[in-house]
């Protein structure tokens, strides 16, 4: 929760004209990389992954209510079309509601995995997705926390490394690290 | 091999105590949910029954700490369990590492014992005596080769030698002529010319000792 309160808005946040889509082109480069930008860093700080488009537009990362001003849903989505562009978000449904927020690409978590498996001693046995994600061990983890199926997808690079293999039994989801 | 998630032609390196971990560790999953889920709720209960005091109704408040206390005895249930779990768990682990050494060591074994029969002790021996035999070949052409030198021969060697070492001394360089001062201690001061010739003369003489 610490870090949370500690995440600082930077000064566009406190700027009106910063929540309504530019129309000139250059100021509205300027304008959505400093949106991406907020975005990556918002959902960093607060180590989220999934962004569900409709609940986003309440939250206090597109609605100011000190300015009581907010995003439209319109400029919403170009944000989150520019992120796609740079590959720092991926769309879950086809219907474009949920989206992975990729503040570190998949490679890059697969990374930090593999790292943390190597550091604690976990190569050569079975770590089930429960204690990787929510574990007394992972707490200081950036992974701890995580979207489970985002996980998955991470993991699943690493399989394709011949660095881990992914086991499900009953329900029960594991990875063996190598 | 039951793996469901195995696209890649290799072959799985799941092994089946590998699954056993995994089940376990699920139970040891869902025991640590449900321990948090316990702690919560007594957290809630606890106050729950002090605001019941607050209100005056101490009957409320008893369910609730009895519910508590329910919780407590429960709590310490799924600790012992998760004890069991993790012990296990480790003598799983701990018994399949101690088949794999067992198994290598076996390797080992046979491989040093492979090594150990394709040397042929008769082989050793003839080699042994074949080297010294050889050996003995080899003194023999010395000793003929050296024994065709003369005393004659030897005295010439030693004559050249000696003659080569006084070519060389002839080239020593001159001896320092600068003057050697001294200072009113009697100590000498040495000039920077002076300290030159001399460390020059200094590392001459023990050398030309030395080769005499």
């Amino acid at each position: 929760m610490s870090t949370q309160d500690k995440f600082e808005m930077p000064w566009q946040y406190s700027f009106p004209p910063f929540f309504t889509l530019q129309p000139n082109l250059d100021t509205r480069k300027l304008q959505l990389d400093a949106w991406c930008a907020l975005v990556l860093s918002y959902f960093r700080t607060h180590r989220l992954c999934v962004i569900d488009v409709n609940e986003s537009q309440s939250s206090p990362l597109f609605s100011n209510t000190t300015l009581n001003r907010k995003l439209s849903p319109e400029t919403i989505s170009v944000i989150l079309d520019e992120l796609r562009k740079t590959g720092n978000l991926e769309w879950i449904d086809k219907n474009k509601r949920r989206a992975w927020v990729l503040w570190k690409s998949v490679d890059e978590w697969a990374k930090v995995l593999y790292r943390w498996a190597v550091d604690n001693g976990m190569l050569s046995t079975v770590c089930t997705f429960y204690e990787l994600i929510h574990g007394q061990d992972t707490t200081e983890e950036e992974f701890h926390g995580m979207d489970q199926d985002l996980l998955l997808k991470a993991l699943r690079c690493l399989e394709h490394q011949k660095r881990a293999e992914i086991i499900s039994m009953d329900g029960n989801m594991g990875v063996k690290f190598f | 091999m039951g793996n469901l998630f195995g696209k890649s032609k290799h072959a799985s390196r799941v092994m089946d105590h590998d699954r056993a971990v995994l089940e376990l560790k699920g139970h040891r999953d869902k025991l640590w949910n449900l321990q948090k889920r316990v702690e919560k709720s007594m957290e809630r209960d606890k106050n729950v029954a002090r605001r019941l005091m607050q209100e005056g109704k101490r009957d409320k408040a008893k369910l609730m700490l009895r519910k508590k206390r329910f919780d407590e005895q429960m709590l310490a249930k799924y600790e012992a369990q998760l004890e069991n779990l993790h012990s296990v768990i480790s003598s799983i682990e701990w018994t399949h590492i101690q088949s794999q050494v067992l198994k290598d060591l076996e390797t080992g074994k046979s491989t040093l014992q492979r090594i150990n029969e394709s040397i042929n002790l008769n082989d050793v021996e003839k080699i042994l005596d074949e080297t010294r035999e050889a050996a003995d070949f080899q003194r023999q052409i010395s000793d003929l080769l050296g024994g065709s030198m003369t005393s004659e021969d030897d005295r010439a060697v030693e004559e050249e030698f000696a003659q080569m070492f006084e070519d060389e001394e002839l080239e020593l360089p001159a001896a320092p002529t600068d003057e050697i001062a001294f200072g009113e201690s009697g100590d000498r001061i040495p000039t920077e010319k002076g300290t030159k010739s001399c460390t020059r003369i200094e590392v001459l003489v023990p050398d030309a000792e030395t080769s005499m």
